[in-house]
């Protein structure tokens, strides 16, 4: 807090604009929540893998940098993905943001619910958010993503290197 | 210790809407493997309306074979956000440049946008505000100055902000700007218009605004290409 006010007084002293101020606190980076038992991709995308289904979405750091998700761009049923290759886009704060694939595979089902409800992805990333499920080509590629330890300091670092 | 970090500008002059997209994809491309380090384009479009990727074709209020008798240009893009006009004597700013090597997400990068706009209009004396009741754009009042429409593909940024200077606002009438109805449309030159406020030459403020952006990203280098050193056709 007081780092802060620190912030925005000498930001007021050299007549600098204060907009970006109040996201200054680093410490406020932290507190994304990250799941145990999911996988993770370093451009912030989740996968939960059940059976022979892989369920992938974006994490709350995602979405939490994102800000308001207003309309979802998702594939069509039947079509493939490949790892690190984006499938679909969202669209925040007049920005779209494409979403990658951390495996690669046939969709099998896609999460329709996200047309009419965007905001799932800000309010339940894991859950109700969920952006579609496939059937993974090559299970081995998901050694090579991140745990949720490993994860969360991925975060960290980066959010520190600004 | 951090590694300084350099900005490349290249001013451009006017170019053709599709020409600066197809230039953008192609340094987005190049960027994202390293092969060149954070570009921003610097440049004005002849008259261009465009869409998001949303295609909110409904906010274009006239045919669009009248657009063609006006002498614009109809273009729909992946960017984020609604419909818009680019035209003369609006500075548009393309920056090309990795949100991950600097830990930014989208919002955080879309504020510094609205920043850059909110610091040139202070150079001028007009208090300008962005996030207008959660609206991404930089209002006077409730007179929209700038606008911005970002894409970020692999942590890229291309697209980026629009900037009335002196451009001609009646070309914003054929259009609902950015979704919103009933809100004025504004520009540097109608905010100074009944202040002591010289504006200096364009291409001095639309060099300011860079300035602003590269200010608020943390650039300690900014290297300036005109059209001559590179070699594009406009």
């Amino acid at each position: 807090m007081a780092l802060r006010i620190w912030a925005s007084s000498t930001a007021n002293a050299l007549r600098l604009s204060t907009a970006t101020t109040p996201h200054f606190s680093p410490l406020s980076r932290c507190f994304s929540s990250v799941l145990d038992g999911l996988k993770y991709a370093n451009s912030h995308e989740w996968v939960k893998h059940e059976g022979s289904v892989a369920t992938i979405g974006i994490t709350d750091h995602a979405q939490d940098h994102l800000g308001e998700v207003v309309f979802v761009d998702l594939p069509d049923t039947g079509g493939s993905v490949t790892k690190a290759t984006g499938f679909g886009a969202v669209e925040s704060v007049k920005a779209t943001s494409d979403v990658n694939s951390p495996i690669s595979g046939e969709i099998v089902e896609v999460n329709t619910k996200l047309s009419e409800t965007p905001g799932l992805i800000n309010s339940s990333p894991y859950e109700d958010g969920w952006m579609i499920k496939v059937k993974p080509s090559n299970p081995s590629e998901l050694e090579s993503l991140m745990g949720a330890k490993e994860y969360t300091k991925f975060c960290e670092e980066e959010d520190a290197a600004h | 210790m951090r590694i300084p970090r350099k900005l490349e500008v290249w001013r451009l002059g006017t170019v053709n809407y599709l020409k600066a997209l197809k230039l953008q994809e192609k340094l987005a491309s190049d960027r994202k493997i390293n092969k060149i380090s954070d570009t921003l384009l610097s440049l004005q479009h002849p008259p261009t309306y465009t869409l998001g990727k949303r295609r909110t074709d409904y906010n274009l209020l006239v045919p669009e074979s009248e657009l063609k008798t006006m002498g614009a240009e109809l273009h729909y893009t992946q960017r984020g956000g609604d419909i818009t006009f680019h035209g003369p004597h609006q500075a548009v700013l393309y920056p090309i440049i990795s949100l991950r090597d600097i830990g930014l997400g989208a919002r955080k990068y879309v504020e510094n946008l609205e920043s850059t706009m909110i610091d040139l209009s202070s150079l001028y004396g007009v208090k300008a505000h962005g996030q207008r009741k959660c609206e991404t754009g930089v209002w006077v009042g409730d007179r929209k100055i700038g606008a911005i429409g970002v894409r970020i593909s692999s942590g890229i940024t291309s697209h980026g902000l629009a900037y009335n200077i002196d451009p001609d606002l009646t070309f914003f009438k054929h259009i609902v700007p950015c979704g919103i109805a009933d809100k004025d449309v504004t520009s540097l030159r109608r905010e100074t218009r009944q202040t002591d406020m010289v504006l200096p030459d364009e291409e001095v403020v639309q060099d300011q605004l860079v300035t602003c952006f590269a200010r608020l990203f943390g650039y300690n280098d900014i290297i300036w290409k005109d059209k001559n050193d590179l070699e594009i056709d406009g």
